[in-house]
């Protein structure tokens, strides 16, 4: 038994899976010009939602060598068969999203025909739409595909498809095209292309044209995200009902509650304040919470010493020697590393003001969370991390109100998704519901935490609609 | 004696969590204890030490010496309003519930003594919007080299309010005395002023808090003393230099701006 530590033997494992670590990917193959893109881009503008997006294998193109760079301005190079794409990074990067992970995207550009240096980023989608002509070729994607799609059209009908585009939208001239078509394009569709197709789930014959076949794939899409809402909700409530059995754990801090602060919380909650004053008195209390407990204060500092990382925490101040001004000398402390701030939107964005008045240069990224007012399952519509933040040495959370603690688990697991570790994490809340609190820390039990002020369960949130005016 | 140097430097300890062995904590030189109830000392925390290893620092300019000033200065109000009395007020919340909280009670205003002390009336503002803040010159009589008032501008209805007495460097705590004792013959009550300052010296703080038994002292940090010329060591220079002239802070203060008070007897 001595081999089983504690801690795994009695606690047992809470954790939180945000929506997008159960991604859907659909794929979609088909012919060059037979209309992929086009049902690709209908199925997205149908369902209108920011987690479906359009993965294009284009993007995954390998960069060419000189002679072959050559080979493709003379029109002789093969796009069309499964070599010219980096399957290994495409695989990769789909097992990384399906695992919640940010990816990086290559950018592809087809003038030089080789990878740019700058990447675009690619995070929580919970629908990936995969189109590429060799959509289904590799048996490694076939695996992770949900569905799998295969548009087809007459192959006239692709031939004039793709002259059109590649002459308006790639500049390319009509010879070339037609060179290609009949030397790669072609050939690469009877020995690549059409296998795929029975091993597709549909088959959508005339593409774009066919809305029956596109509503259908719609109408799946929406039945997978709506089983993941369901679940991701469900996962909310059960994390809910384990973290109500516990106490509240002492990494979380509550302000004691001075003359001062039940003051300035009561005039925060009497209706009858004025704006201008709920905007000063808030102002107010919120630098309270962000100078005297942000991560320099003792209290914090106790927590941080339970938490692994002692090393780390050891970095936040250093001794420091100084010489006054009459040449006495002190013995001080510095501050070491960055702090920086993420704004959980738009209820963090009222800390803000307070942030600054201690750290005016305060680096500060913004994540927009909205619970659904339906289902009322929290919801990642936005996100703007600032660079490197994973090497700041303190990451200031905010929001200025947290009731069932959503929105704060999907924030916080954000962090972790781009390489904040727990233990560096500080999310500041004005008030906050001691079962949602309970909740973020019995999964994420390294983070610190400063509240306000507890208040009861279930307050829906209000401190936003009076600190801004709507 | 508030005139002899005190040479007991202040203690230095690992700043941090109790229960933390001392070897992991940053050591840095903390405030000295005091046993007077109506002296606060402002929690000594790293992030506290910090602020004040910042001013203190003579290589720090002075757009750096204010912001890190004003910070601690807020913390100051902060804790100082904690002293004055609230009365329990409910409301019903925005969400239709009821909070049983409080409600300040008392007017209040500020008293800075010209001119460091003006230097925290922006700190004291941004917690306390649209405070009143009277005024007090003091100088040093040329002829007798006492404290003399030269100037004083101070509400009308001072008598009814609670005082937030400012002065940021509480040396021998000349000044502040006299300014007290202004106070009072307009008739403010000492058990309504709240003096704050930034750093205190032992003998200042202990002569005024026997010498003024009601009144309450805020300071961030009692220093180790004062050397011959009744500057407070280590210190930080002359603080109102610092906050609205030097353009960068080198060498020695030409000025000293505090002045001592005659040594307080008990009385019998």
């Amino acid at each position: 038994m001595e081999s089983i530590s504690p801690f795994v033997s009695t606690s047992p494992a809470v954790r939180y899976a945000p929506p997008w670590q159960d991604l859907s990917i659909i794929g979609i193959a088909g012919s060059s010009g037979s209309g992929k893109t086009s049902v690709a881009m209908e199925i997205v503008k149908s369902l209108n939602l920011p987690w479906v997006v359009i993965l294009v294998m284009d993007s995954f193109y390998k960069t060419l060598s000189s002679e072959e760079h050559h080979k493709a301005h003379a029109n002789e190079y093969d796009f069309d068969c499964p070599d010219s794409i980096d399957f290994d990074l495409l695989v990769q990067t789909l097992r990384d999203l399906k695992k919640g992970k940010k990816a990086n995207i290559p950018v592809y550009s087809f003038a030089d025909h080789q990878r740019q240096s700058t990447t675009t980023t690619l995070y929580s989608p919970r629908v990936i739409i995969l189109e590429g002509i060799l959509a289904l070729h590799d048996p490694r994607i076939v695996e992770m595909l949900d569905v799998k799609i295969f548009v087809e059209a007459d192959m006239d009908v692709c031939l004039g498809r793709r002259v059109l585009r590649d002459v308006r939208e790639r500049g390319r001239d009509i010879e070339g095209i037609i060179k290609q078509w009949f030397a790669f394009v072609k050939p690469s569709y009877t020995r690549y292309v059409e296998p795929q197709r029975p091993i597709s789930d549909i088959i959508i014959p005339r593409g774009i044209e066919n809305k029956t076949a596109i509503d259908m794939v719609v109408k799946h899409i929406q039945r997978k995200l709506q089983d993941k809402s369901d679940k991701h909700t469900e996962e909310l409530n059960k994390l809910g009902l384990i973290a109500a059995k516990v106490e509240l754990p002492s990494n979380v801090h509550v302000l004691p509650a001075t003359p001062q602060l039940i003051g300035m919380n009561t005039i925060l909650q009497n209706p009858a304040t004025e704006q201008e004053d709920f905007i000063f008195y808030f102002d107010r209390l919120a630098s309270i919470l962000i100078e005297k407990y942000d991560f320099h204060t003792p209290e914090l500092y106790i927590i941080l010493t339970n938490t692994v990382a002692r090393a780390l925490d050891m970095t936040l101040y250093v001794s420091a020697n100084v010489e006054t001004p009459q040449g006495n000398p002190y013995m001080g402390l510095h501050p070491k590393g960055t702090v920086s701030a993420v704004a959980i939107l738009r209820g963090g964005s009222c800390i803000e003001t307070a942030l600054k008045r201690s750290i005016p240069d305060c680096v500060t990224g913004r994540v927009l969370i909205q619970t659904n007012e339906c289902s009322g399952e929290p919801e990642l519509h936005y996100l703007k991390l600032p660079p490197q933040l994973e090497e700041h040495a303190t990451v200031i959370l905010m929001d200025s109100q947290m009731s069932s603690g959503g929105a704060a688990l999907m924030a916080v697991r954000v962090l972790l998704d781009h390489g904040v570790k727990q233990d560096r994490i500080v999310f500041v809340t004005c008030a906050a519901g001691e079962l949602g609190l309970k909740r973020l820390t019995a999964v994420f039990p390294e983070i610190h935490v400063i509240v306000g002020r507890i208040e009861e369960e279930g307050e829906p949130r209000w401190i936003e609609k009076r600190y801004f005016g709507c | 004696m508030a005139s002899k140097p005190e040479s007991a430097p202040s203690p230095a300890q690992g700043v941090g969590p109790m229960y933390r062995p001392d070897g992991e904590k940053p050591t840095a030189t903390v405030s000295k204890a005091v046993s007077y109830e109506n002296v606060h000392v402002l929690p000594q925390t790293p992030q506290l030490i910090a602020l004040l290893t910042m001013i203190r620092d003579k290589r720090t300019a002075r757009a750096d010496f204010i912001f890190y000033s004003n910070r601690i200065i807020r913390l100051l109000v902060e804790e100082g309003l904690n002293h004055l009395p609230v009365v329990e007020q409910s409301v019903t919340t925005p969400v239709g519930r009821a909070y049983l909280g409080v409600k300040f009670e008392g007017k209040i205003c500020g008293v800075s003594i010209m001119r460091a002390g003006e230097a925290m009336e922006q700190g004291l503002r941004d917690c306390c919007r649209s405070v009143r803040i009277g005024k007090i010159l003091i100088q040093r009589d040329e002829e007798t080299c006492m404290p003399k008032l030269f100037y004083d501008k101070l509400p009308a209805d001072i008598t009814e309010r609670w005082v937030l007495l400012l002065d940021p460097m509480f040396a021998t705590g000349g000044s502040a005395t006299l300014a007290v004792e202004t106070l009072k013959e307009r008739g403010v009550p000492e058990h309504r002023i709240l003096f704050l300052n930034l750093i205190a010296s032992p003998s200042g703080v202990a002569e005024f808090a026997e010498r003024f038994p009601k009144l309450r002292v805020v300071t961030a940090f009692v220093d180790q003393g004062l050397d011959e010329k009744k500057y407070i060591i280590p210190g930080l220079g002359d603080f109102g230099d610092r906050y609205y002239t030097l353009a960068f802070s080198m060498g020695a203060v030409t000025d000293h701006l505090d002045i001592e008070f005659p040594p307080y007897k008990s009385p019998g």
